[in-house]
């Protein structure tokens, strides 16, 4: 497209100490153009909407709008610069009415003057029908809104700045009919701005959009014309062949094993009606796009949120599992989510991160030496390839990758026989990653059994007996190993099995 | 940046020493070199000073509040505050009088109970901030008034009694030359450091107030450790009263007030982070010593009690600037430069 | 909007209003805190006939306003989310400089006035820089300045003493015309700016950066800004109370500020405020802090030990606090339908 774009991005980087969110984005926005991000999870998309509207500041590469260099400070400046954005997590303040939300942060219309709630509300109820929402009360407490209603206001607080580009970073989320959004999105464009539109949905970027620019592990892997390309052509693009590490081989076949952890009509949060069963020696896959009810099933099966139905069964027997201890107490061993929330002590040493579910065993009559520390986990530790010389190290000073082969290694001290694993291998470098295959690979040789979520496809594909594919809380396919393929899976988790076509286009 | 990256990414190039814990070994070397430092340097003010004899007399005076520093520090530990402190000191003193009322009978079963009672009050703190969740300073605030009133109405408003002698004879002895209480401070020390640092309640403290919900993630029962380190801030509270009750030879009910803001201070100076999960209470034991040297040699120099107290606030202050992670990681940063480099 | 739209509107706008109203009460806290100081009034009324004269209300509302407007300073800090400890330093340093230098007559009462607002604007000033710009833990800066405080005000006086100049002993704890205590005029008036202040962006801001820091800032709120004004005026109105806590006693005590400490706290607390920020408002502190008052003479007008006032404003502590938790919760769970 060149020069004529509202909006160029060259050579885009972004990282978080270790982690690499984006490596290099190139891209350009025309004026009139609704224009589609697309990308796995993780693949660099909020770090790229989170830069574009000044919340973090990039580290490498240029941004121009009409031509002038853009390095936006604040949302405030991003805004001025004619940027605005709807945000994925809603950035409304619960305890502030619909009104002041709208106007924020300049409600009263001067730092010395005073907001007077008629002129707010008016303000607010011109701005809500200027974009056609006439059923939300600007008076109303944003907290006693529907998720839907939030939405609404969300993206008619973006486009009361008056951009010149406009972000919508996954609008439809809560949005069960997207009528009133894409008249608006219409409506703007034909003005001239610039949409930037950040969704999982192809039946809606394809509705919308006249092109996409694709992100993969944080680079842009192309800019397509929607046009001329299918979805499977999109879906290859998003999931590409990275170098990567090499997968272990898989036994021959586990159908005969004993079942070693067994979900019946579980239901918690999103999740509903959810039922699999996990043999010894065997892993077992979850695909998912986010936010689908992975998380409840997973955090369930840890024991830190309730299940609200149906039961878990170990080894064949239902067993309750209510807290982190009662899970460990039944086998099951849990890698969380979140390292840095759930996973790392970054106080502590890396022996002592590792040796904590079995420090009081492995303890003298409750005292603890360094050498014990470290005798104790030499096991667990060659197991994840966790290099000895780092076990006197805080926390805080290793790579993510070491700090991940800990958090690994604690799951395995504590005997369990079953491994349930929420993205292990995510930010981690190649080398880790290996480390980690070969870990679960031995892992599951040894009758262990795993329950892996990854937000790599390929790693489900090459590494699992078998998938479940969860979508909209429900496990949406199960597929064997014989039928094991990235673009399976993805179109899977994209809802294109149960409720495709997703809609018609009026 | 590229320094970042080659601490960071690879395993195969990290050729880091195992410093294991470094900051905070220094900044303990650091407060007792400080200390060491000032308790030579007050020769120049009087010639009576610099000398073993003042020393003793500082680790005397500062064993009280390394007492109660070492509970304090437990609570800091596990993200909390305990502001109790000053009214369970009063308590541990009070009882003691009343209780054993000049006599030495009763003197093996009254000490004990004494602790008891504390901890089982602190337990009561540490369930309110668990359980109930009440923020840990308002708790300890309230439970701190209501003991206070409580031995306010207990002794009509003004203590009565004696410990026993042989308390107060214990506080006055020496063994092979040193006094009884510094030997006890020893003991103490020796204790508290095996208790936090090598055992398995001290490691599980640690792991709570470092990360609460890894804590939880690693079936850790953060809430029974939180209440346990609340009751032993408590025991070490009324442990304090004891000793000072016996080195005063009675009990008042404003003695605990000397003592809670400085407990404070001792662990912050003493490079523990006032966010929790970090510290060493040998660094809280400097703190101790460091402040209750300052104060000596103020009150020598006869400064008024104003610039004494102004200045405890500054050195919390600058120890809280000093202290904060940034600064940590600047140091951290620039020490990586200057080896690689 | 078109006529016709508006009929079906008008039901669901009056159920909000209704729904509204109710948050807004139940959030405030006001309402529930003043029930409570009418029903301690009735009874204090019932044991003491004489507590209706009005120079035992005069005398009652003298003793409550500087505990009202500490409580009212720590309603802002609370509100963005967070304890200032300082507050026992700030009054005991006003009492101690309106003591030392006292000057005579109503211009000396308002330079008087310039003093105390200058140390609470300059200590409130620090103290947002620490915990805003510097990011220290409010509680751990707080406490700092809260010690060089009454480090300072024992270096102006070192034990009780001083004088406070008779146009504020007297006059300000008076009553206009005979009839209006001033300390009424006062507090009404703390109500008055505080319910122009919270419609100012600062104000909305303040509430924005208690609840959720996170989406204040991508709301384009200057969150740092918010949680710095939030300190300045809560030392302003210590200022205020130490000057009117001089007006009262007409002397200086260096530790004069300590027991406002746990005080204001329980003021807030019972005022409805939560302590993790967000919710609540000044209007409940004024009221959770007369309340407070009131119960000490109701508590000693019904001869319980005043050894014991510790235990009770300890549970009441508590009890506010669990409180406040408790409305909070109810106003967001109906909030999740």
């Amino acid at each position: 497209m060149g020069t004529g774009g509202l909006l160029s991005v060259n050579e885009l980087a972004k990282r978080y100490g270790a982690t690499v969110a984006l490596q290099s984005l190139t891209m350009d926005v025309a004026p009139h153009e609704v224009h589609a991000i697309l990308g796995e999870n993780g693949a660099g998309k909020s770090t790229l909407v989170k830069i574009l509207s000044g919340v973090v500041r990039a580290n490498g590469g240029t941004m121009r709008l009409d031509g002038i260099e853009y390095i936006p400070h604040s949302i405030v400046d991003a805004r001025r610069a004619g940027v605005s954005t709807a945000f994925q997590e809603l950035s409304l303040l619960p305890n502030l009415t619909v009104a002041e939300n709208l106007l924020l942060p300049n409600v009263s219309g001067g730092p010395f003057k005073m907001s007077r709630r008629g002129e707010t509300v008016d303000a607010a109820r011109q701005v809500l029908s200027k974009f056609n929402v006439t059923d939300i009360d600007p008076r109303s407490r944003v907290e006693d809104l529907s998720l839907a209603e939030k939405q609404r206001v969300e993206i008619v607080r973006a486009f009361s700045h008056e951009p010149r580009l406009l972000i919508l970073d996954e609008p439809t989320a809560a949005l069960p009919d997207t009528t009133w959004l894409f008249d608006q999105i219409r409506r703007l464009t034909e003005t001239g701005v610039a949409i930037l539109y950040i969704s999982h949905r192809l039946g809606e970027v394809r509705e919308l959009c006249q092109r996409a620019t694709v992100l993969r592990n944080g680079v842009s892997t192309g800019t397509v014309d929607l046009e001329g390309i299918n979805d499977d052509e999109i879906f290859r693009m998003m999931v590409g062949r990275a170098p990567e590490a090499r997968f272990p081989g898989r036994t021959a076949s586990i159908a005969e094993r004993p079942v070693a952890l067994e979900g019946r009509n579980l239901a918690a949060g999103r999740l509903h009606d959810v039922s699999f069963t996990l043999q010894q020696g065997a892993i077992l896959g979850v695909a998912a796009l986010e936010g689908q009810g992975q998380v409840e099933l997973f955090r369930a099966l840890a024991g830190l949120d309730p299940i609200s139905g149906g039961t878990i069964l170990v080894d064949g027997k239902p067993t309750a599992i209510a807290s982190p201890q009662q899970a460990m107490a039944a086998g099951i061993s849990y890698v969380p989510e979140e390292r840095k929330i759930e996973g790392v002590f970054s106080g502590l040493s890396t022996a002592a991160n590792v040796s904590l579910p079995k420090i009081m065993e492995n303890s003298k009559a409750g005292f603890l030496t360094y050498a014990q520390d470290a005798r104790a986990i030499t096991e667990p530790a060659k197991a994840v390839e966790l290099a000895e010389r780092y076990f006197g190290f805080r926390m805080n000073d290793l790579s993510g990758g070491n700090q991940q082969k800990a958090v690994l290694a604690r799951a395995l001290m504590s005997d369990a026989r079953c491994l349930v694993m929420f993205d292990p291998t995510r930010g981690v470098d190649v080398g880790t990653k290996q480390a980690i295959y070969n870990m679960m690979r031995a892992f599951a040789d040894k009758g262990g059994a795993i329950l892996v979520y990854s937000s790599e496809l390929a790693e489900l594909v090459n590494l699992c007996d078998a998938c479940l594919v969860i979508y909209g809380g429900r496990i949406a396919a199960e597929v064997p190993r014989a039928e094991l393929s990235e673009e399976h899976l993805l179109s899977a988790a994209h809802g294109h099995v149960d409720d495709a076509p997703l809609r018609v286009a009026s | 940046m590229s320094l970042e990256q080659d601490m960071d990414t690879s395993a195969g190039v990290d050729t880091r020493a195992a410093s294991r814990f470094g900051s905070e070994a220094i900044t303990i070397a650091v407060i007792f070199g400080l200390t060491i430092v000032l308790i030579l340097g007050s020769r120049f003010i009087s010639p009576a000073f610099g000398g073993w004899g003042q020393t003793e007399t500082i680790l005397f005076l500062s064993s009280f509040l390394v007492f109660c520093s070492f509970g304090q520090g437990l609570v800091i530990l596990v993200r909390g505050l305990d502001l109790s402190i000053a009214s369970m000191i009063t308590l541990g003193g009070v009882l003691t009088t009343t209780w054993l009322a000049g006599s030495n009978e009763g003197l093996w079963y009254v000490v004990p109970a004494i602790l008891v009672v504390s901890a089982a009050i602190g337990s009561i703190s540490g369930f309110g901030v668990t359980m109930l969740r009440i923020p840990p300073f308002i708790m300890t605030l309230a439970m701190g008034i209501i003991i206070y009133s409580l031995c306010l109405g207990y002794t009509q408003g003004t203590p009565r009694g004696y410990p026993a002698p042989a308390l107060a004879d214990l506080m006055r002895a020496h063994f092979l030359g040193v006094p009884a209480p510094v030997i006890l401070l020893l003991v103490f020390v020796a204790i508290a450091v095996v208790l936090q640092s090598w055992t398995v309640l001290g490691r599980r403290l640690y792991a709570v107030g470092n990360n609460p919900i890894a804590a939880h993630v690693s079936g850790l029962s953060t809430n029974k450790l939180t209440i346990g380190a609340y009751a032993i801030s408590a025991m070490c509270a009324g442990f304090t009263g004891i000793a000072l009750a016996a080195y005063a030879n009675g009990a008042t009910l404003r003695m605990g007030d000397d003592y809670l803001l400085p407990s404070i201070a001792a662990v912050v100076v003493g490079g523990s982070s006032i966010l929790g999960g970090k510290g060493n209470f040998l660094g809280t034991v400097g703190g101790a010593i460091l402040l209750t040297t300052l104060g000596t040699i103020l009150a020598a120099l006869g400064i008024e009690q104003g610039w004494k107290t102004i200045i405890e606030g500054a050195v919390i202050l600058v120890a809280l600037i000093i202290l904060r992670e940034s600064v940590y990681e600047a140091i951290r940063v620039w020490m990586g430069r200057s080896s690689t480099g | 909007m078109s006529a016709a739209d508006t009929t079906p509107m008008t039901d669901t706008a009056q159920a909000s209003d209704k729904r509204r109203l109710l948050t807004g009460l139940a959030s405030q806290g006001a309402v529930l805190i003043t029930v409570v100081y009418v029903l301690l009034w009735i009874i204090y009324a019932s044991e003491q006939p004489s507590a209706l004269s009005a120079y035992s209300i005069e005398s009652l509302l003298n003793n409550s306003l500087p505990l009202m407007l500490a409580a009212a300073g720590q309603t802002f800090v609370v509100l963005q989310g967070g304890f200032d400890l300082s507050v026992a330093g700030i009054i005991s340093l006003s009492n101690v400089v309106v003591a030392v230098y006292p000057v005579e007559g109503p211009f000396g009462a308002l330079v008087n006035l310039a003093m105390v607002v200058g140390i609470g604007l300059a200590v409130g000033a620090t103290n947002g820089f620490l915990v805003a710009y510097m990011r220290i833990q409010s509680i751990a800066a707080t406490l700092a300045t809260m010690i060089i405080c009454q480090g300072i005000a024992l270096l102006i006086l070192k034990a009780p003493g001083g004088y406070v100049s008779e146009f504020i002993s007297y006059e300000l704890t008076g009553s206009l015309f005979g009839v209006v205590p001033v300390a009424a005029v006062i507090g009404a008036a703390v109500a008055v700016i505080w319910l122009a202040f919270r419609r100012t962006n600062t104000g909305i801001a303040l509430y924005a950066v208690g609840r959720d820091a996170a989406a204040a800032e991508l709301s384009g709120i200057d969150v740092r800004r918010a949680r710095f004004a939030a300190f300045c005026w809560a030392g302003v109105l210590y200022g205020c109370a130490g000057y009117m806590l001089s007006a009262q006693t007409a002397t200086g005590n260096p530790s004069a500020g300590e027991p406002f400490l746990l005080l204001c706290f329980a003021a807030v607390a019972l005022g409805g405020t939560s302590f993790s920020g967000g919710s609540g408002g000044v209007i409940g502190s004024l009221i959770g802090a007369a309340t407070l008052m009131l119960m000490q003479k109701v508590l000693f007008s019904t001869g319980v030990s005043s050894f014991y006032t510790g235990v009770f404003q300890g549970v009441i502590m508590i009890l506010a606090v669990l409180f406040a938790a408790f409305v909070q919760y109810m106003s967001r769970s109906r909030g999740n339908r």
